[in-house]
């Protein structure tokens, strides 16, 4: 029998037991769709990941106080601590800080091109009656719009002559306080009232205003104390040696050693390649748990080809009477299983698509899917294929089964 | 029609309309034992025959005296315990089971009793089916089947399912989907079984229609000895053994 003939008999036995095959349908189609929108989650995180890359510049180190603080947010957009060398910690009265001493031992390593100090808080702020506790960073104004990663959708950057303004997040202007922050509006932060000279092109809702005034409005943050240091070296090529100098430097003027070390340098490119490779390893993991969903839509079709094929044992006999060789009908029942398998997999992919474009939705922002979710060509043809070589592999042995009935048997069955 | 075996030879001049055909079948000493757990059942038991080119036969004996067992081993549907079986002078026995398909499918029709259609098949798709494995062209398929189909009375009835057709007219289906790859051989096994008696007897002038006027060689098993009238040659079957073989003289049933 011509294959385009096997199709269509295929396709009838498929169209005939409808209700039983759209239940296995249905197990296929579980298992494709959480494939589909577990890699579209793994896929947005990277895509961010690398758009993020892109962003921070593997030129950047960032300088922060304390020993060993590790990696504090798994996800996106957190903390983006890594640490090198943080081992012991270090038995101190005084919990270390970066100062203006530090800032001086930096400026006189030839290598960073820059040097920005920041410090962080969380502030009260209200704008038209509304309310509400959002992250300040005081930043160097001289220097900042030099070396952030962060760009101005409306507005302008903070300048070195800045005083009571600030420069705040793309979704703090939109969406905060119900109604827009737009430029020149006025903010009060804890008490003081600012104007807004520029907003991020972001979804964050952080405010930066001069670190002068935020050593006022922070009011548990002494002058000349920095939470962090922001470098930039000049050669991105030599970041390594860099960091090596800069905290054998820091090491001397701060005087302590490689195991009392009490402050931690990280650099953006490391960290995103840790970032990168935790976040492959858990997609796989992720990706092997749908996987099991699909083994079980694989034991529903072959649960159906057994039971499609002793249903149809008689109609295989009557088959072989009028001529079917063997491979005719393991065709048939082959391509039987595989249809079931494709239509699961493309509903799949379907279901796949909308539940991964409704998860960051349904899920809000959790850090996972902060970046949204992206459906790649790559995840839908491996799902195609899949799904089809699932079909395939589960109607293997029950189509091997139907073509070895013997006529006779067969067409005895009742 | 010859029977070598037990001394029992029959002239078989007559067959074929008085050509002097050759042997289209041949059986030489066939037994089917069926093995039914621990008891061994013997269906067949040294059935010794020859069939010629365009003969009417018609198997008979009483129930259970191993004549669809006979049949299923002409069909090719089965293979015997020991013996050979001819069909063309080739020996199915060194036949692979894929050969057997195409041979089954391009030389012998089958008529059953319960008609086996595929249910979820419309009348012409099931008249096509034998076509289909034959790997025919669509368009000239298509149109023997129809054509067939018009000539058993069915032109109205060729997208209706067998469940929506009565007996009658599913058997003729079954005959449409037999004869559609032109086989030299019809095989019907208690082809009126299933049916009433005028309806019975139509479909018998159906087959004898096909025998005198197409040629085929038809092998009719049955247990009704008003039907057995029809045939040519009549071989009798007890307890798997060929008892009596007798022929007509076909003036008797050829008038002219
Ligand atoms: N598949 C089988 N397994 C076991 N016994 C069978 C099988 N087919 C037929 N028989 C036995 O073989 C004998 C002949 O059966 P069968 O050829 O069907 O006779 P008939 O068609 O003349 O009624 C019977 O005793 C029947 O029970
Ligand atoms: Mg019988």
């Amino acid at each position: 029998m011509k294959l385009r003939k096997c199709l269509k008999h295929a396709f009838d036995m498929v169209v005939h037991s409808k209700l039983r095959s759209w239940l296995t349908i249905l197990g296929i189609v579980i298992g494709v769709a959480s494939v589909i929108a577990i890699m579209s989650i793994g896929s947005g995180m990277q895509e961010q990941m690398s758009s993020q890359l892109g962003q921070l510049g593997g030129d950047l180190l960032t300088l922060t106080a304390g020993a060993s603080r590790g990696s504090r947010t798994f996800g996106m957009g957190g903390g983006d601590r890594f640490v090198f060398g943080g081992g012991g910690a270090t038995a101190m009265e005084e919990e270390p800080v970066l100062d203006r001493s530090d800032v001086q031992a930096l400026k006189s390593i030839p290598d960073l091109a820059l040097i920005e100090t920041e410090i962080s808080g969380q502030v009260n702020v209200s704008y038209l009656g509304k309310a509400g506790k959002v992250s300040l960073t005081g930043v160097d104004p001289a220097v900042w719009f030099r070396i952030t990663t962060l760009s101005i959708a409306e507005g302008r950057m903070l300048d070195s002559a800045d005083q009571n303004v600030i420069v705040v997040g793309g979704r703090l202007s939109s969406q905060y306080f119900g109604k827009p922050l737009g430029i020149n509006q006025m903010l009060t932060i804890n008490g003081n009232v600012f104007r807004v000279v520029g907003v991020l092109d972001d979804q964050s809702t952080s405010i930066y205003m001069p670190i002068s005034m935020a050593y006022q409005v922070l009011d548990d943050k002494s002058v000349g104390v920095y939470d962090k240091i922001t470098l930039k070296v000049r050669d991105e090529e030599q970041l390594d040696a860099t960091i090596n100098k800069t905290e054998n430097k820091l090491r001397m003027v701060r005087h302590v050693t490689e195991k009392t070390q009490d402050f931690s340098i990280s650099s953006s490119k490391q960290m995103q390649q840790t970032r990168s490779e935790m976040m492959s390893s858990m997609n796989a993991f992720l990706v092997a748990i749908a996987a099991v969903s699909l083994i079980v839509g694989a034991v529903g079709i072959a649960n159906t080809m057994f039971t499609s094929v002793l249903e149809k044992t008689k109609e295989i006999g009557i088959m072989k009477a009028v001529g079917a060789r063997n491979k005719d009908i393991m065709l048939i029942f082959l391509l039987n299983a595989v249809l079931i398998g494709l239509v699961g997999g493309l509903l799949g992919i379907a279901f796949g698509i909308i539940l991964s474009a409704s998860l960051p939705a349904l899920m809000g922002e959790v850090g996972m899917i902060r970046g949204g979710t992206l459906v790649t060509l790559d995840s839908i043809m491996l799902a195609i294929s899949v799904s089809v070589i699932i079909g395939m592999l589960a109607g293997l042995i029950p189509a091997y089964q139907a073509s070895k009935l013997r006529p006779v048997d067969a067409l005895r069955y009742e | 029609m010859s029977l070598p075996a037990r001394g029992l030879k029959v002239k078989n001049m007559a067959s074929g309309r008085g050509r002097n055909q050759e042997v289209i079948l041949k059986l030489g000493d066939v037994w089917k034992v069926y093995q039914m757990g621990e008891v061994k059942v013997p269906a067949l038991r040294g059935v010794s025959v020859e069939i010629r080119r365009g003969d009417f036969v018609a198997i008979i004996g009483a129930s259970g005296s191993g004549k669809s067992t006979m049949m299923n081993l002409i069909g090719c549907l089965d293979v015997p315990t020991k013996g050979s079986i001819f069909l063309k002078s080739k020996d199915i026995s060194k036949m692979s089971e894929s050969d057997l398909s195409s041979l089954r499918g391009k030389t012998i029709g089958f008529i059953f009793q319960q008609y086996n259609l595929i249910p979820s098949l419309s009348a012409f798709e099931n008249v096509m089916l034998p076509l289909e494995f034959l790997e025919y062209d669509d368009s000239a398929a298509a149109k023997k089947a129809r054509e067939i189909l018009l000539l058993l009375g069915l032109g109205d009835k060729m997208s209706h399912r067998p469940t929506q057709l009565s007996g009658g007219q599913q058997q003729r289906v079954s005959i449409a989907r037999s004869m559609v790859s032109d086989p030299e051989i019809i095989l019907a096994d208690e082809p009126t079984g299933a049916l009433d008696s005028v309806t019975g007897k139509e479909l018998m002038n159906i087959l004898t229609k096909l025998w005198k006027e197409e040629g085929k060689t038809i092998i009719m098993v049955t247990h009704d000895l008003n039907l057995a009238k029809y045939a040519h040659t009549r071989i009798e079957l007890k307890d798997g053994r060929i008892i009596n073989v007798s022929q007509k003289p076909l003036a008797k049933i050829l008038p002219g």
